[in-house]
């Protein structure tokens, strides 16, 4: 009885990925009739490789949402660190220096925002919402307007390089999809962070440590801001001081149109990259059925909508 | 009393010396992100300089945001600067800003986007429409005028980005040869217009010329060109160091230029010359040029090292 019960209890989280799943190909198959180009295997790799950058940024993000936190510093903290790893790579020609103090610098203000949350109880919104403007603050001071740019190859092979085919952010969502996911459903303390998320006072109780995990999805998330900088840094060939600022929206989005709930405790990275995906076929769509400028809002908002209505609709019905 | 009447007499003896003399200038920008303004602010602070005056800088925290400009206002109204050069964030939005500093009685010079309303001593600025048109023409015209094209637009919304994408669209009705693709948003970033021409290159197998509505989507648009081993000209605008860069190593073919230091300068000494009761004209429009491979060089130098050229020289009476 009981297994059947923990099969009930499962099925709407499986289903909800699943809806999703179905809408995204609805999508996709509706392009696929009006353009050609669309199902094209280069295509399809140009939307992979799109969609890595946001999942690559939305993945941290999952982890601080599924422990009932959130963090808003992302897009500042790619800003930061992607700028900071430029300077640090012209100053030294060595890009793993560079790699490093953008992985450093991301880390360093996950950390930050953890203790802010934790240590001194600061609400996720706030602290990091607080972050975020001193982030913005420190880039643009230091970068005063410009803009680094011209890395190495052997750098941009990180962000534009291909490996059997296949562009390489491809190959990091693959390996932060899979580390992840193994993380989050087979280990003790990933189980903790969805303990955390969805009860934390029973959570705690059951022995917990949840001051630690929440610190620890704070610097996960910092970390993956870090990473995200040097894809993008290497993608764009170039780091400038607001570089950020459309991301953090964007990889909010990438999260809850992927089912995590924005309450902690139910999502998965699965999930995410089905957000993802559906952000950047929109774009890519209406850049393929180029359609005017003047319309692109309305439809990107109605399909962000359309993809998480059936979802909503199946559990109104069944009364979840 | 005697006192009193000495001290007058000196004040008014020294008055004239005390105008000439380290007027304290409250410039507005935009943002702290785009070079254009950063370049414009220099201008400011090199003529300021020249004249024996000092500026304060006013720039929103949150890039464009027309609450934090129209609260930078209220504060400047309060500290009274001797005159303003004033960008608004938003040229509708800001005119009840202007009012504000009209009804403070503090002389302001408009800078760069036209305001639509409020009383200023002159406007310095440029046509966003006639740099798209000249900028426009020639890529067109490198390009033979015939091929296929694509406009890359900034913010909708942007008054900048619908004139400039407008004079794209008046440069290409002169090469009717040419076809135009398609035209996309870019929003005037570098990542977004990255994105959208690697999309369009999966419908269009021949692109042969690329308009961007300013010089970070014109690097984002060659980095997906390169991305996928394919060639096209394109063209920026803004005149940064990037693009110049850019036009240097063969990847830009042009950028065009609305001389964002020469703005910077000429407002800044229109402001001072109005409290020294100079004559300064109600306008200066600065003609767009094209920064292209044989012109780039006076751009070419650190800004540091760039100074303001003498009024008489820019403005023609």
């Amino acid at each position: 009885m009981s297994t059947l019960a923990q099969k009930i209890h499962l099925a709407p989280e499986q289903r909800s990925l699943l809806l999703r799943l179905v809408v995204l190909l609805l999508i996709g198959t509706g392009l696929a009739l009006v353009s050609s180009a669309f199902l094209g295997a280069n295509n399809l790799l140009n939307l992979l490789r799109q969609a890595s950058l946001v999942f690559l940024l939305a993945s941290g993000l999952t982890l601080v949402i599924l422990c009932g936190g959130l963090d808003l510093s992302i897009g500042a903290n790619v800003a930061m660190s992607a700028c900071l790893a430029a300077t640090v790579m012209k100053a030294t020609g060595s890009p793993l220096a560079g790699c490093a103090a953008g992985l450093a610098s991301g880390l360093l203000v996950g950390g930050v925002n953890g203790l802010l949350v934790t240590r001194v109880r600061v609400p996720p919104f706030i602290a990091t919402y607080g972050t975020l403007w001193i982030l913005h603050g420190l880039t643009y001071w230091f970068m005063a307007g410009d803009t680094i740019h011209g890395f190495p190859p052997a750098f941009r092979f990180l962000g534009s390089g291909y490996w059997l085919g296949v562009p390489v952010p491809v190959f990091l969502m693959i390996g932060v999809l899979a580390l992840g996911t193994l993380f989050l459903q087979y280990t003790t303390m990933g189980q903790e962070i969805y303990a955390t998320g969805s009860n934390t006072e029973a959570a705690a109780l059951s022995g917990v440590p949840v001051l630690n995990r929440r610190l620890l999805v704070y610097m996960l998330s910092g970390g993956m801001a870090g990473l995200a900088s040097l894809v993008f840094l290497a993608r764009l060939n170039s780091a400038e001081g607001d570089m950020g600022e459309a991301l953090t929206l964007q990889a909010v989005g990438a999260v809850l149109i992927g089912g995590t709930s924005l309450f902690g405790g139910t999502g998965t990275l699965a999930g995410t990259l089905v957000g993802a995906l559906v952000l950047t076929v929109v774009l890519n769509g209406m850049n393929l059925l180029a359609i005017s400028a003047n319309w692109q809002p309305l439809i990107t908002g109605v399909i962000v909508i359309v993809s998480v209505a059936a979802d909503a609709l199946s559990r109104r019905r069944s009364g979840d | 009393m005697k006192l009193k009447i000495l001290a007058g007499i000196a004040a008014l003896i020294l008055a004239p010396l005390a105008s000439a003399q380290g007027e304290r200038i409250a410039v507005f920008t935009k943002n702290q992100t785009n070079p254009f303004f950063q370049v414009l602010r220099m201008g400011a602070d090199s003529a300021a300089k020249q004249m024996g005056a000092t500026t304060t800088h006013l720039i929103p925290t949150k890039p464009d945001s027309i609450p934090e400009q129209m609260s930078l206002i209220d504060d400047v109204v309060i500290k009274k600067p001797s005159a303003i050069v004033f960008t608004p964030v938003d040229i509708k939005a800001m005119v009840p800003g202007i009012q504000k500093i009209n009804a403070a009685g503090i002389p302001v010079v408009n800078v760069n986007d036209r305001a639509e309303g409020g009383k200023f001593v002159a406007f310095v600025g440029s046509s966003d429409h006639a740099l798209g048109v000249v900028t426009g023409r020639y890529l067109l015209q490198a390009l033979g005028g015939k091929g296929n094209v694509i406009i890359i637009e900034g913010v909708k919304g942007s008054g900048a980005s619908a004139e400039r994408v407008r004079g794209f669209q008046d440069a290409l009705k002169e090469f009717p040869q040419v076809k135009l693709l398609a035209s996309q948003p870019g929003n005037f970033q570098r990542l977004q217009a990255l994105q959208v021409m690697e999309n369009l290159m999966q419908t269009h197998a021949q692109i042969d010329g690329v308009m961007a509505a300013n010089d970070s989507m014109a690097s984002g648009v060659i980095e997906a060109l390169e991305g996928a081993n394919r060639k096209a000209q394109v063209i920026g605008i803004n005149g940064t160091k990037e693009a110049v860069d850019a036009i240097k190593a063969g990847k830009l073919l042009a950028t065009g230029d609305y001389n964002g230091y020469l703005q910077g300068c000429i407002s800044t000494m229109a402001a001072i010359r109005e409290l020294r009761k100079l004559p300064v004209p109600k306008e200066v429009i600065f003609p767009p040029t094209v920064v292209h491979k044989g012109n780039y060089q006076p751009l070419d130098v650190p800004l540091e090292s760039r100074s303001c050229p003498k009024w008489e020289e820019v403005v023609k009476s």
